[in-house]
């Protein structure tokens, strides 16, 4: 039997045996998760009904299907689609934000029967899209400011929407997205510096009005890049322009953070002193931590957790589940797992670095962003190295947009880097 | 775009990887540098130790009633948080109107149960079996709630051993002790606070258990079954000496006038029935008294709290007697028979006259009619022939001066003055002998407990100068140790026995006369500066072989006599007809 589907270059190959893998290791996990605790207790209930599994079953079931529509489908028709994919994700968002039930205080979903659709998911697929098709139009790089421009409204459009969810977490992918493709797209060191910089000043101003109250951070370095600007000789106006948009940045953090939410507030300080609240967010963050660091080198091995079992940790089907191969297979367990994702990553970079059309070039490096961004940002979240925020780990986390939209990202790295090897 | 990336290529792989890196540091430190301290992190997560309190020994009667135990009830509790969530949806707020409970005095409740350091605030103390229906009914709507049981203690009999056994209460912030020591008082557990409650606390209170458990996130039990790391020593039972029948013939016989009596048995010393009135229920204490209640019990001019058998001190007046007579006796300052001058009512002291009770006077008296007329002039005239010293040696001697050593908090030693006493008090050499005529009478600065009475008439009684009243009948009776007697001469004591006979027979004290049974006793009437004159009376019986000594003061009663000897004639008569059921022993 031929299988006709199956890629014949080697890139191909190995990233679906390893999405192959990923699912293998997410199912282990969820059973684990589901069957809460073994050895010398009462009750078994885990708390996570077992339907959790089932349905992973068949949303990876779905995730391959999606993954071959992706992988078989002309590259040339999601590029000329892009747009108009963009459109109906754009729309599907402000749909949900109108017609979705609200959940725990969010409309993030739409409910169909048994399932719920995240529309924010395939808008990630949408923007990347969207994103390759516009820079890939403009092949000369002498004018840059038009297409950032232009790709910074289309990704501030879903973000803002989708921080209206409320959703940080997935406004802080589109950020990703929009950077990676603006970064693989080519800037000057000017336009780097402009935009750059007011970001740093942003930090630094929250960090020095809203964590410890004292204005010398933001102050010294505000001094730093004034001394930095004149030993690099820089044009008197473009120096004056930059340290205004600078002193703007930081005054406009303070109206952005008056604007989220509390609970986003609390988690980002939370992230600065986790013991300002050790029953919520920074609960979740300690018992994590506690999972993963009585785990060892080895584990508790599988299904003995019993910070997982005795549901001392939080969401551990779905943002937290690194936490739970953390402290069931140990060092081993938690190193093969980023082992399986940095074949994803660093394929998907090789493969955008060899991909002969910009467009192509540009979608391939939005897929690896997409997993880089998720993989290193879930698993600092549960090894307290960032704040706590709602962000799935792609393929592995119990969730079905996440692992469709993951397994199609995949599909079109795998599509990709076949076109580049064939001819 | 081929090999135009190369350098952002370069970039990002170099980013990734570096956060790659940052990541598996991470987890190396927390996987295998810090394992250990994360390893006995998730043990604490799940194992609670659990402190079980010992169940608090029980009081009997020496016939095995019970006068004090444990009840099981049942609470309703919520952690102290929830006293902070007044919405409208909140635990607290559901079930104050669903028992329709007076909101703000419920809410004042708690918060001084939460400032008291409680660990759970006690929402309904003792709820019955619909309010713990609804509670349990609808737990998930009432997250925080819990029915928690505990035990409460029980006076059986209430208010009629209230001074005797005291009561309880919860540990004061002040005896709470260390976290780390599990025997250590915490707050919620309850102390003895008065009484032999208080008095024995060691041996009822028992030792706390220590358990571990293993729970889940939400504090459910899981494991199969508890390590146990101390075993709970229950605390023991007391058997009391006091016989409930009896107290309950001696709380009739006072009929809850003010005063206290005590019979105790000989030779064993151990007392039979011992009340103090008035008195309080001792219930009150653990069921929760209201403030109001309280102050009320504290205003009480009549001082319900004052446990007269060894908290109050009164003057003794004429059985003091006892003690001059022994005392003139010994120093062979008075013979048996000795007359002195006549009572024509007074005698003449320097320019002051002291009268006697009998306005009328005695006339002539020998020292025997002196007793059992109880006539003053007589005792005047022997003080007046003895010194301080012998006085005061003899009334020491037979338990005065001193505390007796009874188990209760708070016993006073009254007051035997001597010349150091009245030197402190008046100066030197600005008092006369004159304190002598006072003295002999047991008036003056001579101050008594109604114990300290009882001990020094069942001591003349038995020749037994060692004998202490007990109050417990233990397991195992010490081995009885060889009885040292008085250092009086036998002929003065039976002198004394004898004239006590009289004083029942045809003297003040023929209203303590019974049908079948000698009894020797000693009526007084004691002035004293607050009003009317207590009413003493003091007795031993059978005259011969005495089983019982006996002890009543009625507060301004009046004349011990008329007053106070009818009340040990109606105790006795029950005390005897008590002992015959029992065939003699006791």
């Amino acid at each position: 039997m031929r299988m006709d589907w199956f890629p014949r270059t080697p890139s191909g190959a190995i990233l679906l045996w390893t999405f192959a893998a990923l699912c293998l290791y997410s199912l282990a996990t969820l059973w684990s998760v589901t069957e809460g605790i073994r050895g010398p207790y009462e009750m078994s209930d885990s708390g996570i009904a077992k339907s959790v599994f089932w349905r992973q079953v068949i949303w990876i079931g779905i995730g391959w299907v999606a993954l071959l529509v992706a992988m078989r489908t002309s590259l040339q028709f999601f590029e000329e689609a892009a747009p108009l994919l963009y459109l109906v994700a754009v729309l599907l968002l402000a749909l949900v934000l109108m017609v979705a039930p609200e959940v725990a205080g969010a409309r993030r979903w739409f409910v169909l029967g048994p399932f719920r659709m995240q529309p924010s998911e395939p808008a990630k697929v949408a923007l990347v899209l969207v994103l390759a098709r516009l820079f890939s139009s403009y092949v000369s790089r002498q004018r840059q400011l038009l297409p950032v421009i232009a790709s910074l409204l289309l990704a501030a459009l879903p973000m803002a929407l989708v921080l209206r969810e409320p959703d940080l977490g997935t406004s802080l992918v589109y950020v990703a997205l929009w950077l990676g493709a603006v970064f693989w797209f080519g800037l000057s060191w000017v336009f780097i510096l402009s935009v750059g910089s007011p970001l740093l000043s942003a930090i630094f101003n929250f960090y020095s009005e809203s964590v410890i109250h004292q204005a010398w951070p933001w102050g010294a370095y505000l001094l730093v890049l004034m001394a930095g600007l004149t030993v690099a000789r820089f044009r008197l106006l473009e120096s004056f322009l930059l340290v205004l948009a600078n002193i703007a940045a930081g005054v406009g953090v303070s109206f952005f953070w008056d604007g989220l939410k509390p609970y986003q507030q609390e988690r980002i300080l939370t992230f600065f002193d986790p013991t300002r609240d050790q029953f919520g967010t920074g609960y979740q963050a300690i018992q994590s931590k506690v999972a993963i660091g009585s785990g060892g080198l080895f584990g508790t091995e599988y299904l003995q957790g019993t910070q997982k079992g005795l549901a001392f940790l939080p969401e551990r089907h779905t943002d937290f589940i690194f936490s739970v191969v953390g402290e069931e297979l140990g060092f081993i367990g938690a190193i093969l797992l980023i082992a399986l994702y940095m074949i994803i990553v660093l394929k998907g970079l090789e493969i955008a670095s060899k991909a002969r059309k910009s467009f192509s070039s540009l979608v391939a490096v939005g897929v690896t962003v997409y997993f880089a961004f998720h993989v290193i940002v879930n698993i600092a979240i549960t090894t307290g190295l960032l704040p706590v925020t709602g962000l799935p780990l792609p393929i592995m986390s119990y969730g079905g947009s996440n692992l469709v939209v993951s397994a199609f990202m995949l599909g079109l790295l795998v599509n990709i880097g076949s076109r580049t090897f064939e001819s | 775009m081929r090999g135009a990336n190369i350098l952002q290529a370069r970039i990002l792989r170099g980013l990734i990887l570096l956060s790659c890196g940052v990541i598996v540091i991470e987890l190396f430190v927390l996987q295998i540098l810090k394992h250990d301290h994360y390893k006995g992190q998730s043990l604490q997560n799940r194992q609670v130790q659990l402190r079980v309190k010992p169940p608090r020994g029980r009081i009997l009667d020496r016939e095995g009633c019970v006068l004090a135990d444990n009840v099981y009830i049942a609470d309703i509790t919520l952690p102290c948080a929830s006293l902070a969530d007044d919405g409208p949806d909140s635990t607290l707020t559901k079930l104050i109107s669903w028992f329709d409970m007076p909101v703000d005095e419920t809410l004042e409740r708690l918060g001084e149960q939460k400032s008291a350091g409680r660990p759970r605030l006690t929402l309904m103390a003792n709820a019955d079996m619909p309010q713990l229906a609804a509670v349990e009914e609808r737990r998930r709507e009432l997250p925080g709630a819990r029915v928690e049981t505990r035990a409460r203690r029980r006076y059986t009999e209430s208010a009629l051993f209230a001074h005797i056994i005291g009561y309880v209460g919860e540990v004061r912030a002040d005896e709470v002790g260390d976290d780390d020591d599990h025997t250590a008082y915490r707050p919620g557990d309850t102390v003895g606070r008065e009484g032999l409650e208080a008095a024995w606390e060691d041996v009822l209170r028992g030792e706390p258990g220590l358990f571990l458990k293993e729970v889940n996130a939400v504090g459910r039990v899981v494991g199969q079954r508890d390590v146990p790391l101390r075993p709970v020593i229950p605390g023991r039972d007391v058997t009391l000496s006091l016989s409930r029948s009896l107290q309950d013939s001696l709380s009739i016989a006072m009929a809850d006038r003010p005063g206290a009596a005590i019979a105790v048995s000989l030779p064993t010393g151990e007392v039979l029935a011992a009340i103090s009135n008035p008195a309080y229920d001792p219930n009150l204490f653990v069921t929760g008294i209201s403030s109001r209640q309280w102050q009320a019990l504290l205003d009480d001019p009549r001082h319900p709290f004052l446990n007269r058998l060894v908290q109050a001190t009164y003057p003794p007046g004429s059985p003091y007697k006892i003690v001059t007579s022994l005392a003139g006796l010994e120093a062979k300052v008075v013979g048996k028979w000795t007359h002195y001058d006549p009572c024509y009512g007074a005698y003449q002291f320097g320019n002051r006259a002291f009268r006697c009770w009998k306005r009328s006077g005695h006339g002539d008296l020998d020292h025997v009619g002196g007793f059992t007329y109880s006539c003053d002039v007589f005792y005047y005239q022997l003080g007046l022939r003895l010194e301080l010293e012998q006085l005061g040696e003899m009334a020491r001697l037979l338990g005065f001066g001193r505390t007796v050593g009874s188990p209760f908090p708070g016993e006073v030693s009254g007051n035997i003055p001597d010349t150091k006493w009245y030197d402190d008090h008046y100066g030197a050499g600005r008092w006369t002998r004159g304190v002598m005529l006072n003295n002999a009478i047991g008036q003056g600065e001579i101050l008594v407990t109604p114990l300290q009475m009882v001990v020094m008439t069942a001591r003349v009684a038995l020749n037994d100068r060692d004998l202490t009243p007990t109050f417990q009948i233990l397991d195992e009776p010490s081995t009885p140790h060889p009885v040292r007697s008085l250092p009086i001469a036998d002929e003065n004591l039976d002198w004394l026995r004898d004239a006590m006979t009289r004083v029942i027979d045809m003297g003040t004290g023929t209203r303590a006369r019974l049908d079948a049974i000698e009894v020797a006793g000693k009526t007084g009437t004691a002035e004293n500066p607050h009003g009317e004159d207590h009413a003493w009376f003091v007795c031993f019986a059978p005259t011969s072989a005495p089983v019982v000594a006996f002890v009543a003061i009625l507060e301004h009663g009046g004349h011990g006599g008329a007053v106070a000897a009818p009340v040990a004639a109606r105790w006795l008569s029950a005390f005897f007809e008590w002992r015959a059921r029992l065939g003699g022993e006791a």
